[in-house]
């Protein structure tokens, strides 16, 4: 019974989606086993929607690699090194966890506007490449490695950057598959950032162009809904394929507390 | 070892430059336009001391959305925090089958806020299922829909969200209930304690940190709902929440210097509570 009512609005979304597009949603039109992909035909070719979807998988895919790189060598150097100010810096990451998204996108979009950057992909890309859980999540990795390996490629003579990229990259990819399926999930999911830096259709996500669509005119189920899918569905792949690692990213970041 | 150093601060200089760039720098010219009259029409930094506070307080838009927040947040929490806890709980007893049921209880969570706002727009109106049962089952729903009326619609947007946060609260009860030593619960079976008496002995305490760290996350995220509300009711309907109201002000009416100013007393508000919230559980681990 819980289950039903967990997933059968998924399930809905789906059904909506394959409805012929005149019709009226009655029970009638629901269990009459009609079946249409007229919606998905519209969106495809029409409704701008592949843009769209482009458009999320070009700033998700970028934000994906960057914080792969750049997680990886900000979590390197907490665990490894020594500097002046480490324990400022680290607890600048736990303070950003703590504050609230509304308070800065007044300032960021007035920045953003500042610097022309507002309505391209930068906007949602640049401030988006490097992520606090992503630091810890590769800190306690590399924390758990041991040593022996860079103190023996040191006395080798190989550079910081050899041992970094070649020796300490590859060890720990369990830790950054985790974080690129979490930064992944997060980006592709992420409406208010995107719908407050940008206005144009050019650069508009997925997320963005649903919420609107709905707005400019009579709601329109079962494009609406072709639309939710085509949002959904890389969603439930990833989710399906990767249970485990998302699981664990999550139990592991509420554990450590 | 100081070439090391700045080598150090090459490799975290990603973090550092975003952390500065993107958050410090923000949060304080937000904190300084609260304090001004900056606006799109006349964009000047005139210092006008605590007028946009002053003003706050009697804008009654401002406290309405105030008034909806916390019942929003007192409305949803302790639902979802007990619900996501009896899911856990019926997962860790283990049954044919669990591993699918912790993946369907999970999947609202992953799924984007928007489209379970526009899934749940469909299922609460007139066509839907919901507003359907709702019929069989002999209660009187809205003419138009569960969200195009005031009696109902923020009602209906919290339930929503305890169905959608619900399963990912599960998840982290479960990691906690896994944590607890099986002995514990043998050794009080040996003594002849029941089940109930080990839930509410062993079980519940131990408890404790996982469901402080749920409490706590869940206030800071419930406090600041604005996509829902977007989606589902562009702030109709007495659906306008505390950030819908900063949005409104600040991105549509491009009143930036006041919008600030609420969205400052917002994050006040968040920080008092997750501080009360601390030192409560906190007392109650001494006694």
């Amino acid at each position: 019974m819980v289950l039903a009512a967990m997933v059968f609005p998924l399930f809905w979304m789906f059904r909506v989606s394959f409805l012929p597009l005149a019709s009226d949603l009655g029970w009638t039109d629901l269990l009459s086993g009609k079946w249409d992909i007229g919606a998905y035909g519209d969106i495809m070719s029409s409704l701008g929607m592949m843009r769209y979807f482009f458009n999320s998988v070009l700033v998700g895919g970028i934000v994906v690699l960057g914080n792969i790189l750049f997680c990886f060598m900000s979590g390197y150097a907490f665990s490894r090194y020594k500097f002046i100010g480490k324990n400022f810096w680290f607890y600048s990451m736990i303070g950003v966890l703590m504050i609230p998204a509304h308070v800065i996108i007044i300032p960021l979009y007035l920045m953003m506007r500042q610097t022309g950057l507002y309505d391209t992909y930068w906007a949602l890309i640049l401030p988006f490449l490097v992520n606090p859980m992503g630091i810890f999540l590769v800190r306690q990795y590399v924390d758990s490695l041991p040593r022996s390996m860079e103190e023996a490629a040191r006395i080798d003579g190989a550079s910081e950057f050899t041992i970094l990229f070649k020796i300490i990259m590859p060890l720990c990819k369990p830790a950054l598959a985790v974080l690129a399926i979490q930064t992944f999930l997060t980006n592709w999911n992420s409406f208010l950032y995107p719908f407050i830096l940008t206005s144009s259709e050019a650069v508009r996500t997925l997320p963005v162009a649903l919420a609107l669509y709905q707005g400019h005119q009579a709601i329109d189920w079962p494009h609406l809904m072709a639309g939710s899918s085509l949002a959904v569905i890389p969603v439930l792949l990833v989710f399906l394929f990767f249970q485990k690692h998302i699981i664990s990213g999550i139990t592991a970041g509420a554990l450590k507390q | 070892m100081k070439g090391r150093s700045s080598l150090a601060y090459f490799f975290a200089s990603p973090w550092i430059a975003t952390f500065g760039i993107f958050w410090l720098f923000p949060l304080i010219f937000s904190l300084y336009l609260g304090f001004t009259d900056y606006r799109l029409l006349r964009p000047e930094f005139n210092w006008i001391g605590l007028d946009n506070f002053t003003r706050l307080l009697g804008d009654a838009a401002f406290l309405e959305s105030l008034i909806n927040t916390f019942i929003f947040v007192f409305g949803t929490i302790p639902l979802t925090t007990v619900i996501a806890l009896l899911l856990a709980l019926l997962i860790e007893r283990g049954f044919p089958g669990r591993t699918l049921f912790r993946a369907g209880y999970f999947m609202p969570s992953v799924t984007s806020l928007v489209v379970v706002g526009l899934i749940f727009s469909h299922l609460f109106s007139r066509g839907g299922y919901i507003f359907l049962l709702a019929r069989i089952c002999g209660f009187d729903p809205p003419e138009y829909g569960f969200l195009l009326s005031s009696r109902t619609a923020l009602y209906s947007i919290m339930a929503m969200d305890i169905w959608m946060s619900a399963g990912y609260y599960m998840l982290l009860f479960l990691a906690g209930l896994k944590a607890i030593p099986i002995e514990l619960y043998e050794a009080a079976a040996s003594s002849g304690a029941g089940k109930i008496r080990q839930f509410f002995h062993i079980t519940l305490p131990l408890l404790k940190p996982v469901a402080l760290f749920i409490i706590v996350i869940n206030t800071i995220k419930s406090f600041q709902i604005f996509i829902e509300i977007f989606v589902m009711t562009r702030g109709r309907y007495g659906t306008s929440t505390a950030v819908y109201f900063i949005y409104e002000t600040g991105l549509n009416r491009f009143e930036f210097g006041y919008a600030s100013a609420a969205a400052y007393i917002l994050f006040i508000i968040i920080a008092l509570f997750s501080l009360v919230q601390f030192w409560l559980f906190r007392k109650g681990q001494i006694t």
